[in-house]
């Protein structure tokens, strides 16, 4: 099993430790802590030949960015990256058109939540799939028996929960007449849950603030063949890099060594959705 | 060339032959499985036939939701659900998933497939990209301006539908997992609690609201007709009957008028005070014309008020005592000023002055929805006609 990671700064990208690295695309992807732009990712690969680079492009693309983003996509493509992550079918029917090379990684975010639409997808030449943080491990464990594509699993992060094109921030300080910024904290009374938005030029992005620790299912995820496992580095700043090694440790062992599922219980006992269905029938038709 | 169509939600049987009747040319229904209003009444297999066969003998078409992003789990079935479907008359499936719209398109090629907005589809590669897959039908993402519209219209030649009225979403359909995390109800697969229209606590002298006001693109149906969409579908399969036909018999009329040339400044403002009437939050036009921003929004909470507009729904005629025969829904009283209106959209401007009960015992007001009622009236009207509140009396 190999660890991706997401970083939240530019500065460390763990590539002594780490499998691989997420990168999101400035001004193309969105729900991401820190873009790079093409030069930057240019530079990581130059300077790390070995590393896992996957880009992230989940952007819902516009018109617009259709020219642009191809001519972004025909440069990465002379990149030996590990795949482009995807939410927007453009990016599909690009590679087709264009005859790039790249592997490409299902990421619709709530949408990669059956076996079924992964080989779908696997059948049209997507060799990756970032599976949903909204369906149970079962779920999980199902579509990666069942499926032919090769499964990503995101375990510990702050997850995006939701993103509008609106600047709904900018909007709420209009009403109030003050100044703008860029990030806002907001807390569900009833839940009492807190979540964060962040705007850009793009929208707004809505996380939960509370951080996801599927540390405990590591072990279930590699007994099962899982391929990848994702870790983001947000909200987690202080601790990432002993995380992250620790991690490596753990899966190159096996995951036999049950110290490390106990030190990891510090990080909460959110393990969001995981072990809880959602529902979504509130009475019966009739 | 075709005339644009106009979509209309229905809710359940009922609702799709009154939206029908009241002027639209297709419907979208939702069935008892894998449609995103899973608390809407919904449609049997035997009522999705019945829908169809009163449908199709008015030479108009029903769609059906079968747009939740599935599971594992409700990939059990579904096929065998679809066939059903397809068996039951089905004139297209509006559909989010590639893998069903893979697997409809190969086994029943007869069958329309509509893409779903639930997918938010905003350029025109990824129209392109399902143009490939088979697509008959694109419903584009919320988000897009006119220009954008045209161009995606102009350069894949894809028949494309889009909202004209009803409630927007804050975020990109199927890009919203708020309700999951904040309710546990799953929003795409028909669980979806609003929370979009909660308040939150922020460190602010007021509360955190994102709620979007309503959509209502009366003004602009003849620059969609122009710009040469397919289809302009109102939102709300759980709205009421008087709400659906009011809805589409005023669209029905934008859209008649602008073909024939007789749609008159005038005439549009009376039209969309009729819309206005039967509305429950401010309206907007969201990102046609510009991009979507403050005014666009609340900042205060929930806003929708409550209407009484609607009087009764006229369900027959009593020839003896020349009185229309009506089933009351909301309070009125003799000198009320009141608007009948009928499916062609005739109206007749009527004041109450005596009402009777089913006995025609005289009754002082009317006070009791669901009482079926009697008002004199010397023409008899067709099924489906309606009263509404014009003018309070003394």
């Amino acid at each position: 099993m190999k660890i991706l990671i997401e970083p939240s700064t530019k500065n460390n990208l763990y590539q002594d430790i780490t499998t691989g690295i997420i990168l999101s695309l400035d001004k193309y992807a969105v729900q991401s802590n820190v873009y790079f732009s093409l030069e930057e990712i240019k530079k990581i690969r130059k300077d790390n030949p070995n590393l896992e680079i996957f880009i992230n492009i989940n952007k819902n693309l516009l018109n617009d960015d259709i020219d642009p983003i191809s001519e972004i996509l025909k440069e990465l493509d002379k990149l030996n990256l590990q795949g482009i992550f995807f939410y927007d079918l453009a990016i599909p029917k690009l590679k087709k058109e264009l005859n790039l090379q790249t592997d490409l990684v299902w990421n619709q975010t709530h949408m990669v939540n059956n076996y079924k639409t992964c080989n779908y997808y696997h059948s049209k030449g997507v060799k990756y799939a970032l599976l949903g943080k909204e369906i149970t491990l079962e779920e999980i464990l199902e579509i990666n028996k069942l499926s032919t594509i090769t499964s990503m699993v995101e375990v510990v992060g702050l997850p995006s929960v939701a993103f509008s094109k609106r600047k709904l921030i900018t909007n709420f300080f209009k009403d109030l007449n003050k100044p703008s910024k860029e990030k806002l904290t907001v807390t569900e009374k009833v839940s009492n849950a807190e979540y964060e938005l962040q705007e850009d030029m793009n929208g707004t992005s809505f996380f939960l603030k509370e951080l996801v620790n599927g540390t405990s299912i590591i072990k279930e995820l590699f007994d099962n063949n899982i391929e990848y496992i994702v870790l983001r580095k947000y909200g987690i700043e202080n601790i990432f890099e002993e995380l992250l090694q620790d991690t490596k440790e753990y899966i190159e062992g096996s995951c036999q060594n049950n110290d490390y599922v106990e030190k990891y219980k510090s990080l909460g006992d959110n393990t969001n959705f995981f072990f809880k269905k959602t529902i979504y029938m509130v009475k019966k038709n009739g | 060339m075709d005339r644009i169509e106009l979509l209309s939600p229905a809710g359940d049987l009922e609702r799709l032959k009154v939206t029908l009747t009241y002027g639209a040319d297709a419907v979208y229904i939702g069935g008892q499985k894998y449609s995103l209003r899973a608390n809407a009444t919904n449609f049997s297999i035997e009522e999705i036939k019945e829908g169809c066969d009163f449908a199709h003998k008015l030479n108009k078409k029903v769609y059906l939701t079968l747009n939740i992003v599935f599971h594992n789990e409700d990939m059990d079935g579904v096929e065998e659900y679809i066939k059903e479907v397809v068996d039951a008359g089905i004139d297209a499936f509006i559909v989010s998933d590639p893998f069903i719209i893979s697997h409809i398109k190969t086994n029943y090629p007869g069958v329309e497939v509509h893409l779903s907005t639930q997918n938010s589809t905003s350029n025109y590669k990824s129209v392109e990209y399902f143009k490939d897959e088979g697509i008959d039908r694109v419903v584009l993402a919320r988000e897009l301006s006119k220009n954008e519209i045209k161009e995606i219209i102009d350069k894949t030649g894809v028949d494309i539908e889009v909202f004209i009225h009803g409630a927007m979403c804050t975020c990109f359909s199927g890009r919203c997992a708020l309700s999951n995390y904040v309710t546990n109800r799953d929003a795409n697969r028909g669980g979806c609690a609003q929370v979009c229209r909660f308040a939150f606590e922020a460190d602010e002298e007021k509360k955190f609201t994102m709620a979007t006001k309503d959509i209502n693109m009366a003004r602009h149906i003849g620059e969609m007709i122009d710009i040469g969409i397919t289809s302009l579908k109102v939102e709300g399969r759980m709205r009421s009957l008087y709400y659906l036909a009011t809805v589409i018999g005023t669209y029905r009329e934008i859209i008649d008028s602008y073909y024939d040339n007789t749609l008159t400044e005038e005439k549009l403002e009376l039209l969309e005070y009729r819309l206005s009437r039967v509305a429950n939050r401010e309206v907007s036009t969201h990102y046609f014309n510009k991009e979507a921003d403050e005014t666009d929004q609340y900042y205060t909470g929930r806003q929708e008020i409550s209407n009484q507009d609607y009087l009764g729904l006229i369900t027959g005629y009593d020839h003896e005592n020349k009185s229309i025969i009506l089933v009351e829904r909301n309070y009125f009283k003799p000198t009320d000023e009141i608007e009948i209106f009928t499916p062609s959209m005739e109206v007749y401007e009527y004041t109450v002055d005596e009402i009777f009960d089913e006995d025609m015992n005289k009754l002082e007001v009317a006070r009791h929805p669901e009482q079926i009622l009697k008002l004199k009236f010397d023409k008899e009207l067709p099924a489906y006609s309606m009263l509404r509140l014009k003018k309070k009396g003394e």
